[in-house]
């Protein structure tokens, strides 16, 4: 049994996610967490007494050991570590909506204060890659950035979507880290450097990683799912109804392996084992956790783990030690095993209950032979047939594409359990028709939110009609990644204006496999003579996609989702393995509307700068009227100074809605920002490996540069010369 | 009328010759001669030298110098967070004034000013008082230190200065500032500097001023360096000091100049973070090895955080590369004179003399240090002529209360009683007189007099830890022991290392165990 070696209680709220720990002089661990009112604050126990003379204003000492920090902000990411190796001692690291501050609290000075547009979901700070000096790297709306200790940006790239959580991991073992960006389209990326080496999907937004060991890391969800990834391959995951708050990897138990440790928002911390999920350690706070770090709080040279609750308290737990081996729960071994064992026989037991009395009704069955259907026997050749094909859909129904799953006999299906990620909400989805409509036929209607490939895991309970007990059928059926997407005619509609081209250096066939392979065809596409031409319908919007290859490897698709092109140049190129591909495309629609984007986020930094310098006059303003109110009230003129506080109200009401304004500005320039910085990043998705890092890179110039006409000729032939 | 100059090259020379307001006449006529002169963008390139010199003029005439101006108004220093730390470690803050770190004279030898900093041999805004702990006492102090502290950095002086608009020309301002046309005239570099500084400086509209600049910034491509520090001016005076940071910071990656890192220092001086501030300067050192405004704001940054020896070293430096300034005299002046060498004092106030500083404090502080070092002719003649050079009542007071303090020095101590008297007669704030005075009353016997002195003493100077020390031991004299606690506690407070405080209430104490 664990218990924690020391409990404080700050006082202080902590908002969740924003704590960590960092030596700012150091040698003294000190805690820091964001706070209410854009405020920090830093919990130091060691300089007790040390400042006692020194201050004229003297607190009292259980405050004494709280600093707060003023961001005049609404804090969104906190993290602390060396960031200036030759400084020796950490800094911390506060991340706004708008700026990126790199603080000394030793020295109560600024490394340096970067104003970040795109914001700063989340933070990390550590060496990525090969870049020598220790980044702080912030992921924001689409972006992600890495500043260095002068707060130059030695590293930007763009992501699909928002990022919300950040960690560096040795991702493929080179012994060098690998950056893990999780957003909110619910993609877990991995940037080498630069460029995405792995991409990992999964179903809601990614709230938290973090590197266990090696290439393992640890991930947490909105929606209450926690796992364990090593590589792209996924450990094992749970799910909770709470919502996982914070995420750590600790060595709890003193096996040498790290447990992933998860704070959950009733309260609740559990240390789970990294191979199987298993629970060893667990302990209840009174309210949602904000936290969970790791250091050495009480300066005796043992790390402790460190949990942070939203109301202030604070508990260390030391690791447990070897001759406790592992065993951290309350409960010993063996009440466990028997419990589990006891378990075991009770379902055996039922088991064989159920054979028992099947046998004895087979044995009847000789007589009766109509009641098989009834006992649940069904047919030994029974099978159960799925295919998927595309429904166009009807005036009642959105286009679909359809799963029909069929027995081989007269046999009934009384159920269907799909499980799926992705498709359905909450991942499953159960059919089963009411009595009367029993079919050995059920189509179910699917509409993949996204074009990613998805196996779909299908239980069937098959049986009579009058049958009480069902045979379960379990199979698992991918779904093409392109699945919505119906085949059409070439002539009927006219082509898309907008389209992709590019060369590759391989058979024709080696295409069409591809082809084969991605889309929901009626019947697998034959090589007809080259040049060979297929088009699809979008079963979402309709949007039209044209496919033509030529002979000598010429491929040209035309379409006017530029997200779709990227996705099957992607798509293609994993196929097929081509590592660098180079493209040439052109989106007139598309890249009109980015013009206008760009020109209105020049707009928005007009009226911006404009409405600031305002805001702060009118501040200034009531400033002084306060000063003057309280002055006439000092000096007992009563009059003036209730008319003071009148004008001090109407103005404040004016500040109030100018505020409104400057708001909704600042949203729409942020949403603006997004599209820019998704704009570069569907670029550089239609093209592959170095053309297309080189083409984000390029992308970014011209937009530093403000040259736009360059931006869009980079987007179309990849490259900024000529 | 024989020789005429031409009225342009005329103007020009008034100009030159800083006579601003024949200057700024002589121009109004010519841009009359050619009507429409409020648009300069005619092709008469004659009338516009003659707008742009007279907006020139016009600035001249009210021109201080941004860097100079530091005025925290009462409303920014207690109702603005723009430190990040709010209890920053000693040593790292200009809030917290702490003990003295370079080995500086105690408060004991060397008088505190309210905030708890020695006081200094040369007078800046920032010197006089520190930050007041509540709004009440942040409206009071001003009243009763002659600080003049303005409600807000946006109105005090800017306020005087801005309303010069509307004096110097009877039928209107010069140029209406909600008619102008800021993006035309953004496109013409040359006025749009001259104007520029003219709304700056002279019509004291900062938001319009920043609205120009930003146009004309734009304009340059963001390649003009001055643009961007007069954007950071702005930014500065509105209190958008991170703003102004990144202004100033971009500025100097384009060009190093010894103005911007000045405001950059100021943006941090602010920001309360002094060791940034230093950092910027010795990095700004390294770029102009000697420049003295850098040294010399080295050295007040230490001076403000209490690091007296290494302020002193600073300025020194500055007075090798400017053997002039009055500053940094008058600052290790006032250092050697508080560290008991009243001799080499006095070689650097004869110095200031030599320079032509010919006033009432300079001769008070001669007075003291002659007394000091024991040339006691100097010291009445020296002190008389600063009696007679006072330009008020304050001044006056003060140099009646060295003297005093001199006849108590030579044993007079009726002179001394009726000069603490003459004192509080010129200036009855003067807490220190009240607290001398009440020394000699209690020698005279009259202790109730004299309590009631201590105790206005203590209610107009709390920080200073000799009134509540005197009547802590007063009180102990005459056996009220809990009031005597109390004011020793207070004394404590206001002087922590104090050894007779110490004492005072170690004896309490053990009074009150055996009570």
């Amino acid at each position: 049994m664990l218990v924690p070696v020391f409990t404080l209680k700050l006082n202080h709220r902590i908002l969740p996610r924003m704590v960590a720990l960092g030596k700012y002089d150091g040698a003294h661990p000190c805690l820091a967490a964001a706070t209410q009112a854009g405020k920090v604050f830093i919990h130091n126990p060691h300089a007790r007494g040390q400042h006692v003379t020194a201050n004229r204003t003297m607190q009292s000492s259980q405050d004494s050991d709280i600093s707060l920090l003023n961001i005049n902000q609404g804090v969104s990411c906190l993290t602390a570590g060396v960031l200036n190796p030759q400084l020796g001692y950490d800094c911390l690291l506060i991340g706004t909506q708008t700026n990126l501050l790199a603080y000394d609290v030793y020295n109560n000075s600024d490394l340096f204060y970067r104003e970040v547009t795109d914001g700063a979901n989340a933070i990390v700070l550590g060496m990525l890659g090969d870049i020598s000096s220790p980044l702080a790297i912030i992921g924001g709306n689409c972006a992600l950035q890495g500043f260095d200790h002068e707060g130059n940006d030695l590293f930007w790239t763009v992501t699909g979507d928002n990022v919300r959580s950040l960690a560096l991991c040795d991702f493929d073992g080179d012994g060098k880290k690998e950056l893990l960006v999780g957003s909110e389209d619910f993609d877990i990326r991995v940037f080498k450097e630069d460029e995405i080496v792995a991409e990992m999907s999964e179903t809601e937004t990614i709230t938290a990683l973090s590197p266990m060991y090696g290439s393992r890391f640890g991930y947490a969800l909105s929606n209450g799912t926690v796992g364990v990834y090593d590589k792209t391959a996924r450990y094992w995951r749970i799910k909770s109804k709470n919502h996982a708050m914070s995420i750590h990897a600790f060595d709890l138990n003193s096996d040498g392996v790290c447990e992933l440790i998860t704070g959950w928002s009733n309260g609740k911390v559990d240390a789970r084992s990294d191979r199987t999920g298993e629970v060893i350690f667990k302990d209840n706070f009174a309210s949602s956790i904000a936290g969970v770090v790791e250091g050495d709080y009480r300066m005796d040279g043992n790390t402790q783990l460190i949990c942070c609750s939203v109301d202030g308290e604070v508990r260390g737990y030391l690791p447990g030690s070897q001759e406790m081996k592992g065993n951290l729960m309350d409960t010993s071994v063996e009440q466990d095993l028997i419990r589990e064992l006891s378990q075991k026989k009770q379902n055996l037991l039922l088991e064989l209950r159920n054979y028992e009395e099947n046998s004895k009704q087979a044995e009847l069955s000789v007589q009766v032979n109509e009641a098989d259907g009834q006992r649940g026997v069904i047919p030994a050749n029974t099978q159960l047939q799925t295919a998927l094909s595309v429904n166009l859909g009807s005036d009642s129904q959105a286009a679909h594409v359809e799963l029909c799953i069929s027995t081989s006999n007269d046999t009934i299906i009384r159920a269907v359990l799909i499980f799926a990620e992705g498709i359905f909400e909450g991942e499953s989805h159960v059919v089963h028709p009411s009595l009367q409509n029993l079919s050995g036929r059920i189509q179910v209607p699917l509409t993949p939110p996204k074009d990613v490939p998805v196996d779909l895991h299908i239980k069937a309970f098959v049986g009579y009609r009058s049958s009480t007990q069902f045979h379960v059928f379990e199979l698992t059926r991918q779904l093409p990644r392109f699945s919505m997407y119906a085949l059409s005619s070439p002539d009927l509609v006219p082509e898309p204006l907008s389209f992709v081209n590019f060369t590759i250096s391989e058979r024709v066939q080696r295409v069409v496999m591809w082809l084969n392979q991605s889309f929901l065809l009626p019947e697998d596409a034959e090589l007809q003579s080259a040049p060979f031409q297929v088009c699809f319908t979008s079963l979402r919007d309709a949007g039209q996609l044209c496919i033509k290859i030529k002979p000598n490897g010429e491929i040209s698709i035309s379409t006017d989702d530029i997200d779709l092109a990227g996705d099957i140049i992607q798509s293609m190129a994993s196929f097929l393995a081509i590592e660098d591909l180079q493209v040439e495309a052109d989106f007139p629609a598309y890249f009109e509307e980015l013009r206008k984007v760009l020109v209105k986020v020049d707009e928005f930094h007009t009226v911006h700068q404009k409405l600031t310098a305002d805001m702060a006059d009118h501040s200034n303003l009531i400033r002084s009227m306060l000063v003057r109110a309280e002055d006439s009230r000092l000096m007992g003129d009563m009059r003036n100074m209730k008319k003071r506080y009148m004008e001090l109200y109407d103005l404040n009401r004016d500040l109030l809605n100018e505020y409104k304004i400057r708001c909704t500005n600042h949203t729409e320039l942020l949403n603006n920002l997004k599209s820019v910085n998704q704009a570069i990043q569907r670029a550089g998705q239609l093209r592959v490996g170095k053309p297309k890092t080189q083409v984000i890179t390029a992308c970014r110039d011209a937009i530093r540069n403000n040259n736009l006409n360059m931006l869009f000729r980079i987007m179309r032939v990849g490259t900024a010369s000529l | 009328m024989g020789l005429e100059m031409e009225p342009l090259l005329q103007a020009w020379s008034y100009f030159r010759r800083r006579k601003f307001q024949l200057c700024a006449d002589l121009c109004s006529q010519l841009l009359e001669k050619c009507p429409g002169y409020q648009e300069p963008d005619s092709e008469f390139t004659v009338s516009q030298a003659a707008w742009s010199l007279k907006t020139r003029a016009l600035t001249e005439m009210v021109y201080v110098d941004e860097i100079d101006i530091d005025q925290e108004g009462i409303a920014e220093m207690m109702l603005d967070e723009n430190a990040i730390a709010q209890v920053a470690r000693p040593g790292t803050s200009l809030k917290l004034p702490g003990t003295s770190q370079g080995g500086g004279p105690s408060p004991a030898i060397r008088p505190v000013t309210q905030s708890g900093r020695p006081v200094t041999g040369f007078v800046r805004p920032s010197t006089q008082s520190g930050r007041p702990g509540t709004m009440e006492q942040a409206i009071r102090t001003p009243r009763t230190a002659h600080t003049a502290r303005p409600i807000t950095s946006a109105s005090g002086r800017y306020i005087r200065l801005g309303t010069a608009s509307m004096l110097t020309n009877p039928e209107g301002p010069f140029l209406n500032l909600s008619r102008l046309n800021l993006a035309k005239y953004a496109q013409k570099p040359k006025l749009a500097k001259a104007l520029f500084e003219y709304i700056f400086h002279h019509e004291n509209d900062v938001k319009n001023a920043l609205d120009l600049a930003a146009l004309a910034t734009e304009h340059a491509q963001y390649k003009d360096w001055w643009w961007k520090v007069q954007i950071g001016k702005c930014y500065y005076r509105l209190g958008l000091y991170r703003e102004a940071e990144k202004q100033f910071k971009s500025a100097l990656k384009q060009q190093d100049m010894v103005d911007t890192i000045l405001y950059l220092a100021k943006v941090y001086f602010r920001l309360d973070q002094p060791l940034t501030a230093l950092h910027v300067f010795k990095q700004g050192l390294a770029r102009f090895p000697g420049e003295v405004t850098l040294l010399c704001g080295i050295a007040r940054i230490y001076e403000e955080m209490n690091n007296i020896s290494l302020a002193a070293e600073y300025y020194r430096e500055v007075l090798k590369q400017d053997n002039t300034h009055v500053e940094a005299i008058a600052c290790i002046g006032s250092n050697h004179f508080y560290s008991d060498q009243p001799e080499i004092a006095l070689r650097f106030y004869r110095r200031l003399l030599q320079m032509g500083v010919y006033n009432c404090q300079l001769f008070n502080n001669l007075g003291l240090c002659c007394f000091y070092a024991q040339q006691y002719d100097m010291t009445l003649t020296s002190l008389e002529r600063a009696l007679s050079l006072a330009e008020n009542e304050e001044e006056a007071a003060d140099v009646w209360y060295n003297l005093g303090h001199v006849a108590v020095g030579i044993g007079d101590l009726n002179l001394a009683y009726q000069c603490f008297k003459l004192t509080l007669a010129n200036n009855n704030d003067h807490a220190e007189a009240y607290n001398n005075l009440a020394v000699l009353e209690i020698r005279r016997g009259h202790i109730e007099q004299a309590r009631a002195l201590l105790q206005t003493a203590s209610s107009l100077a709390p920080h200073m830890y000799e009134p509540h020390f005197n009547f802590a031991a007063l009180s102990d004299q005459v056996g009220d022991l809990q009031r005597s606690f109390i004011a020793a506690q207070k004394s404590k407070e206001a002087f922590p290392g104090h050894v007779d405080t110490q004492q005072l209430i170690k004896q309490l104490k053990q009074h009150f165990a055996m009570l």
